[in-house]
């Protein structure tokens, strides 16, 4: 039998943790004068209340061994408790949200995803504003953490290529790396938010926006102050932070710590950044183009709209200067592919990231010369190294996998009455935590607040299950996981 | 590495032109043939110098490169073999479109050429039920020569090619080099004997269901070829319950794999009923018209037996890329337009004339999804993926992995396209999945079921050929050509 005791133990700790972040809004509308700070703090005494009994219920667990199956375990769980924490101010604001409505924002913020149910955000309470950008942050942070550590330890989907590298040695020492690595980047993470606030505020936002467009840029995730996204600021210089700051968050973090040790030879050589560039690029001329001929955009304004729409699906961020749901053809084709691909591993991006494309390639180069000549030996190699055949296979299982969840979700979303297109473009949005689809009715600037209920579970938990690079769960719907 | 020699490959191609002009003089001779007694039609003379030109090009290539001994086919020859002839006998099967009382301009004849050699079934063509008879008949026989073509191409060329993982399809006996080029052959007229039977048996059923001649022919013809070229606008749903149901079980026994049939016994049991691709085949069409079942009745309230029969009907003719319709199930709604386009992404089984992806890969990517899933929670255990009971190795994994990402890349390419071209997205996303995947008809108002081709832009019309091509040669088969080893010594 699984020992749950472990899992429990952290996933209580993960509420508490959540439950002082509900503080903070609370505060701030307490400042201000809102009554909203009092949900805040009630739930904020559930969630802490909820949290500490988990902790205390299983402190005995705190010296067991921590397998692989309670590590898939604790993902799964610790994404589950803090999405229905989240969810709680939601909930019982004066925003009278429905369970269904108060769920999905919730883990459209949590999951990084950016999708919401909300209008007219630019009146709501500044609690509810900070709390949105919080879930966020703090679930960017979490998928980063979960994305150095946890899933290059779990072999998922070929992430077993960015083990830390002195894994080798012994477990003391593992643990010891990983603890260091994971405060340089929580550290970085934090330096990040700080950084792209102050340009913000320099480029002409306000404080408050400011910050919480920071929060909601680094992790990816794509929450605004405003209804009409970073569009409603009509200020280049924003758009240009604001591009800055979601091609920053989509970036392997990896780099950063690299380049805060001076290593920029490492830094420089990672391929996995140029080809998320280069990729960022193309398509970002494509959609500039776009704008440029066909809907007559000034040159230099559609150079920008482009590039932040191409940064914006690329890295599933989800901030929006103009309303590309409303565009249709040429570059939503473009868009509804980029949207498959997400950021690179390492950073707080869902979707099937940019180093499983790169083990795609470099394995159909080695095919194809294989074709030719039979016997040959060629290995595919990614940055100079072999690329093991069971790597391949995962990313191969991977994105099988992925493009049969979003098949299934499709329809399943047609089902529920959802037409072709905003099916389509639905289903990867919400699997690679970018939020908005791209159109009319899921676009950057509407709110999914009109769908069918069954569409937001649905939506929901597809957000959840990208995020959790979809195995995690899968995992525990084998008899094998349960049995010991 | 040895020089590319592509004087066999010339000389091959001469044949086969030979063949398409043979093929050519029957519609000719039928059109004069009726035309003597009835006053007919006069389309003759386009067929007549359709054969000439094709006979005329195919004996030049014959004599100008013919060789000492028997020609020898390496690698890159045969990759360039199967690439040129297709290319060449679809402009050569054109000219008749072009030169007929029609009058199709060279895009328009090419695009209903290689449609109809690729099996595709999509068709520029407008007012089928008054086209010249010979026309119809033509069409159909492309479809059903691109369909014997194909079949043979994929039991015997591409697995010792080794596209797309075919190779696990490769005949038993194919390492003995002595023996390769018999068994080669038989295998071919095999497949050919098979085809044959089946098409006449289908003509004959379809007399008794009530249908002319000329549309027993066509229909037989298309239907077992998966090709979906009809004799009427409506496709099938111009004709009674009893000529769509033997319809039906032409398309599924054209979306089986042909190897089977010639050798359906196999080691002391019959091979047929084990082999697994041909159950996943049967369980997924019923999974997918179960399932439209459903939404037609829970949904749409239909009757439950119309809801079957029409559910049933249209998701055969689309799974085995076939590409006729009955209804309009473009109007069903966003479910069933879902679940059409993803199935054009299916496709039937190896060594078929159904084109997609394919059930043996998907049955090979579960297997590995599997093991990955296993490996998750046994990092060290030791796990062998299967196909029909028997260990896939590697190098069949590589290539069905090479086949799946050409083949989603190529999709995503030629749709970025077709929206150059002023395409909305669904008629863009549908038609290049439909394209590639040999289907025929896509979504949408403009390219859905019930409308045709023949609106679309010059420029989409050449894209989609260049689809529907890649997709029938596998993808991979064309790629290698832009690989610059290929044409390095």
């Amino acid at each position: 039998m699984v020992d749950f005791r472990p899992v429990l133990l952290v996933t209580g700790l993960a509420l508490t943790v959540l439950a002082l972040a509900m503080g903070i809004p609370a505060a701030v509308d307490a400042v201000h004068g809102d009554n909203d700070w009092l949900v805040f703090m009630a739930s904020s005494s559930v969630t802490l209340l909820l949290g500490g009994l988990l902790v205390a219920a299983n402190l005995a667990g705190r010296r067991k061994a921590f397998g692989i199956r309670q590590m898939f375990l604790l993902t799964v769980t610790g994404w589950l408790a803090a999405s229905i924490a989240g969810a709680l101010p939601f909930a019982f604001s004066r925003l009278h949200l429905s369970p269904t409505d108060a769920w999905f924002e919730a883990v459209s913020g949590v999951t990084a995803s950016g999708s919401t149910v909300l209008r007219g955000l630019e009146l709501l309470p500044p609690g509810i504003l900070l709390w949105r950008a919080q879930l966020q942050w703090l679930g960017g942070a979490a998928a980063l953490l979960m994305a150095a550590l946890v899933l290059p330890e779990l072999s998922i989907g070929g992430m077993q290529m960015f083990r830390l590298e002195s894994n080798s040695a012994q477990g003391e020492r593992v643990m010891g790396r990983g603890t260091k690595v994971a405060g340089q980047m929580m550290l970085v993470y934090v330096f990040l938010t700080g950084l792209l606030t102050l340009l913000l505020w320099a480029a002409g936002m306000s404080r408050f926006p400011a910050l919480l467009h920071a929060m909601s840029t680094i992790s990816g995730g794509g929450f605004s102050t405003s209804d009409g996204s970073v569009g409603a600021w009509h200020k280049p210089s924003v758009d240009w932070v604001i591009l800055l700051g979601m091609l920053l968050s989509g970036a392997p973090f990896m780099v950063y710590l690299q380049i805060f040790q001076r290593r920029w030879r490492q830094a420089l050589h990672n391929s996995q950044l140029r080809w998320y560039l280069g990729l960022f690029l193309l398509s970002a001329v494509g959609i500039g183009m776009w704008l440029l001929l066909t809907h007559g955009v000034k040159p230099l304004p559609s150079i920008r709209h482009g590039a932040v729409t191409a940064a914006s699906v690329l890295t599933g961020t989800g901030h929006a200067t103009l309303d590309w749901g409303s565009w249709g053809g040429l570059p939503v084709a473009i868009l509804f592919f980029l949207s498959f691909v997400g950021g690179c591993a390492g950073s707080t991006a869902g979707g099937i990231k940019v180093f499983r494309l790169q083990i795609l390639f470099t394995s159909a180069k080695v095919q194809l010369i294989r074709l030719l000549r039979p016997h040959s030996v060629v290995l595919p190699t990614y940055e100079r190294k072999p690329v093991p055949d069971q790597v391949r296979e995962s990313v191969l299982g991977f994105l099988f996998v992925y493009c049969l969840s979003f098949a299934v979700l499709s329809m399943l979303l047609g089902m529920v009455g959802l037409d072709f297109l905003t099916a389509l473009t639905a289903a990867t949005s919400a699997l690679g935590n970018l939020g908005p689809g791209l159109t009319q009715t899921v676009g950057p600037m509407t709110s999914f607040m009109h769908l069918p209920d069954n569409a937001k579970w649905l939506l929901s938990a597809a957000m959840l299950y990208g995020r959790m690079e979809m195995f995690l769960v899968i995992v525990l719907f084998i008899p094998d996981f349960w049995k010991h | 590495m040895f020089l590319l020699d592509i004087r066999p490959v010339l000389y091959i191609n001469g044949f086969l032109l030979l063949i398409l002009a043979l093929a050519m003089g029957l519609p000719a001779v039928a059109d004069l043939a009726v035309g003597l007694r009835a006053g007919g039609q006069g389309e003759w003379p386009a067929f007549a110098a359709g054969a000439f030109c094709s006979a005329l090009a195919g004996l030049a290539l014959i004599l100008a490169n013919q060789g000492k001994g028997e020609p020898a086919l390496h690698t890159r020859e045969a990759f360039l073999l199967t690439v040129t002839s297709w290319i060449l006998v679809s402009l050569l099967g054109a000219v008749p479109f072009a030169l007929c009382s029609l009058k199709m301009s060279p895009t328009d004849a090419v695009f209903e050429a290689v449609s109809g050699l690729t099996t595709t079934g999509a068709t520029v063509l407008h007012g089928l039920d008054h086209a010249p008879r010979a026309v119809l008949m033509w069409r159909a026989m492309l479809n059903w020569l691109g369909g014997v073509a194909i079949i043979v191409t994929a039991v015997t060329l591409l697995p010792a090619l080794r596209i797309g993982g075919m190779q696990l399809f490769r005949m038993e006996s194919s390492d003995k080099a002595d023996r390769v080029k018999p068994r080669f052959s038989q295998v071919a007229w095999g497949v050919l004997g098979v085809y044959s039977l089946f098409t006449f048996i289908l003509v004959g059923a379809l007399l008794t269901a009530g249908m002319t001649p000329l549309q027993a022919v066509c229909h037989a013809m298309s239907s077992l070829s998966t090709g979906g070229f009809s004799t009427s606008d409506q496709s099938l749903g111009s004709f009674g319950d009893g000529a769509r149901w033997i319809c039906v079980i032409g398309m599924i026994i054209g979306g089986g794999s042909f190897h089977l049939y010639v050798a359906p016994w196999k080691r002391g049991q019959w091979a047929i009923f084990k082999d697994s691709q041909i159950r996943w085949y049967l369980m997924t069409m019923l999974f997918f018209a179960l399932s439209l079942t459903f939404w037609n009745w829970a949904v749409r309230n239909m009757g439950a037996y119309e809801a079957f029969r029409t559910s049933f009907f249209n998701v055969v003719a689309v799974l085995t890329t076939t590409g006729y319709h009955t209804n309009d199930y473009d109007s069903w709604g966003g479910f069933a337009e879902i679940v059409f386009f993803m199935m054009a992404f299916v496709g039937g089984c190896t060594g078929s004339a159904a084109g997609g992806i394919k059930i043996f890969r998907y049955e090979v990517l579960f297997a590995m999804v599997r093991v990955h899933a296993r490996r998750l929670l046994h990092p060290h255990g030791v796990f062998v993926i299967r196909f029909n009971d028997m260990p896939v190795s590697d190098l069949v994994l590589r290539s069905v992995l090479t086949f799946v990402m050409f083949y989603f890349f190529s999709f995503a390419g030629l749709s970025v396209l077709l929206t150059m071209t002023g395409l909305d997205d669904m008629t863009s996303l549908s038609a290049a999945a439909a394209a590639l995947g040999n289907v025929g008809p896509g979504l949408g108002k403009i390219v859905g079921p019930g409308h045709d081709y023949g609106s679309l832009t010059n420029a989409a019309k050449w894209l989609l050929s260049g689809g529907m091509m890649l997709g029938r040669l596998e993808v991979a088969t064309v790629m290698i050509l832009f690989f610059p080893g290929f044409w390095r010594e």
